[in-house]
């Protein structure tokens, strides 16, 4: 139910007309400079690293030219536009990464949405979320393998258990940390039960929720990753310890390559998302 | 202009019959002799103790005491959102197990009380929205109505968080009027704004009044606003609160910032008041 903000809303209906544009020119300059900020000092280290490794060539540090080539020979090519390779692994990990997080994160909400509407159950769950969650996610992959096997689903369910926690505590406090009057306010003008939640306990919540969802997406792939390690037959994961037993250095880059390439991408589309959804929160705090 | 006995022996029949008297079921409110503690034993706080009054429909009062007397106490109990652990109260004929239907509430702390990631118009609509039984046409013909009301016409995109103190507060008023309530509860709303912002606000207060025919209980701790707004002022303690005087203004209307608070009933009036105040520790 959140609204959402045409982009500039509050600059550009509280700006006087005449300086319009020029607060247009100023924005897309500082948005070139925000870019500039992120190439540079990576485009710096990339060259400064071609030209140090084709200097002084090493089979464990690859050129990165080679392993940017390498990753798209592994990926893309061959009789279809892409590889067996890029279905059979790279989609296949992306796969289980989004089905384990979308479980995870729904069962953080709702769990945290409780805890954080009724004392009476923040005080029954507390002790026993903080001692679960205190044993790392990874440590559990042995006992979630003998419970559940070696299949696709011990792998989504052992992300979304390791997922759930930072959605459930962020959405726990960010329920639990809502303003009585806000409350009140629903109460007073008999709005429903079902109405109150959805129309003013989540969206009031919203930016706690996304920020757990922010952090459960790193760890959603880490997670993922990790589970591929073990008893898998594809994924990335799996490519990494074969490539690792084969001692195909060039190869364990790639893949490298590709996380940093996912997680940037998974953390950009986050950020649109979370632009459009939530610019009634970051622009109200600009205004205090 | 004092009137003590009226009011105080309504409720007391009332009290005495078990249930509001056939008078009194025409009250738009009737405190029946209610009190309210919270915690138990030694820790326990007496919020308020056997206050018994009645408000007529159309009437506006205010009700003042000073700070920590268990005003926000007595209003939430009028509003449904907190149970009195002793006596009961009527709204509109009707005792109060929860919320009470036609009522509305103005809070304290406008920022909190409008929600932020709606638009103006659409906090104004929020009463509305839920409900089936105010068809979508009708709903943005009541809210645009309620939105002039408030002088706030042309702000219908904004956000809250775009506006002034007084505007946001502006805003919250306007989303009680479109819930057209018969009662309206209005909390140290102008506590929060500056003293010219807090003027507009209480002229506003009077000619929506004549317009939407609504019973206001008006609680604050400003001795002045108490008298310039109501027809009557209901005077409590120190805790636990009690009714130290139930005092009726009668002042030329309509009401004017200057001359009504250079009338020498009203300085007459205010100067009782504080007296009261100031004497019940």
């Amino acid at each position: 139910m959140a609204a959402t903000l045409p982009a500039g809303a509050a600059s550009a209906g509280r700006a006087p007309r005449a300086s319009g544009d020029r607060a247009g020119a100023r924005h897309a300059r500082s948005a070139l400079v925000s870019v500039a900020y992120f190439v540079v000092p990576l485009a710096v280290i990339v060259v400064l690293w071609q030209l140090a490794t084709t200097a002084n060539p090493s089979p464990f540090f690859p050129p990165p030219i080679a392993i940017a080539e390498n990753l798209v020979g592994l990926l893309f090519g061959g009789g279809q536009i892409v590889t067996p390779v890029f279905t059979g692994d790279f989609l296949t990990t992306v796969g289980r990464m989004l089905a384990g997080y979308a479980i995870g994160a729904a069962w953080g909400v709702v769990v945290g949405t409780a805890m954080g509407l009724s004392r009476a159950s923040r005080e029954t769950v507390t002790p026993i979320v903080e001692f679960l969650r205190s044993i790392p996610a990874t440590a559990t992959l042995p006992l979630f393998i003998i419970l559940l096997g070696g299949g696709d689903d011990m792998r989504v369910i052992f992300i979304a258990y390791g997922v759930s926690w930072f959605v459930l505590i962020n959405t726990a406090s960010g329920v639990g940390s809502i303003h009585r009057t806000l409350l009140d306010v629903g109460r007073v003008f008999r709005v429903s039960p079902a109405r109150r939640l959805f129309s003013i306990v989540l969206p009031a919540a919203s930016p706690k929720i996304f920020a757990g969802l922010r952090i459960a997406s790193t760890a959603a792939l880490l997670l993922a990753i990790v589970s591929e390690f073990i008893l898998a037959t594809n994924g990335i994961g799996f490519q990494l310890i074969q490539a690792q037993g084969r001692f195909q250095l060039l190869d364990m880059w790639s893949w490298m390559l590709a996380l940093a390439l996912l997680g940037l991408l998974l953390n950009t589309l986050l950020d649109l998302i979370e632009r459009r959804t939530l610019s009634w929160h970051r622009l109200s705090r600009q205004k205090l | 202009m004092t009137d003590t006995s009226l009011s105080r022996s309504s409720a007391g029949a009332a009290s005495a019959s078990g249930g509001p008297a056939a008078g009194v079921a025409t009250a738009a409110v009737l405190v029946d002799h209610v009190s309210h503690t919270y915690g138990r034993g030694d820790s326990a706080h007496h919020a308020i103790r056997d206050l018994a009054f009645s408000v007529q429909p159309k009437e506006f009062v205010s009700i003042v005491g000073p700070s920590g007397a268990g005003k926000t106490t007595l209003l939430r109990t009028l509003a449904g959102l907190l149970q009195p652990t002793e006596g009961a109260v009527w709204v509109n004929g009707v005792r109060n197990t929860g919320v009470p239907e036609g009522m509305a509430m103005v809070f304290q702390d406008y920022s909190r009380s409008l929600l932020p990631w709606l638009s103006v118009e659409r906090n104004v609509a929020f009463p509305l929205a839920g409900s089936h039984h105010v068809p979508k046409p009708e709903r943005r013909a009541i809210v645009a109505e309620a939105l002039e009301a408030v002088g706030l016409k042309g702000f219908e995109k904004r956000y809250p968080w775009q506006l002034s103190g007084g505007m946001q507060q502006r805003v919250a008023i306007a989303r009680a009027l479109a819930y057209r309530p018969k009662l309206l509860l209005m909390d140290e709303p102008f506590a929060s704004v500056d003293a010219q912002t807090r003027e507009g606000l209480e002229d506003l207060v009077l000619s929506i009044r004549d317009r939407y025919e609504m019973t206001i209980l008006f609680v604050t701790h400003d001795i002045d606003e108490s008298v310039y707004l109501a027809d009557r002022v209901l005077v409590l303690s120190r805790p636990p609160a009690t009714l130290v005087e139930d005092i009726r203004v009668v002042l030329a209307e309509p009401r004017d910032q200057i001359t009504t608070r250079e009338d020498p009933e009203f300085i007459q009036l205010r100067g009782h008041v504080a007296r009261l105040i100031h004497g019940s520790h």
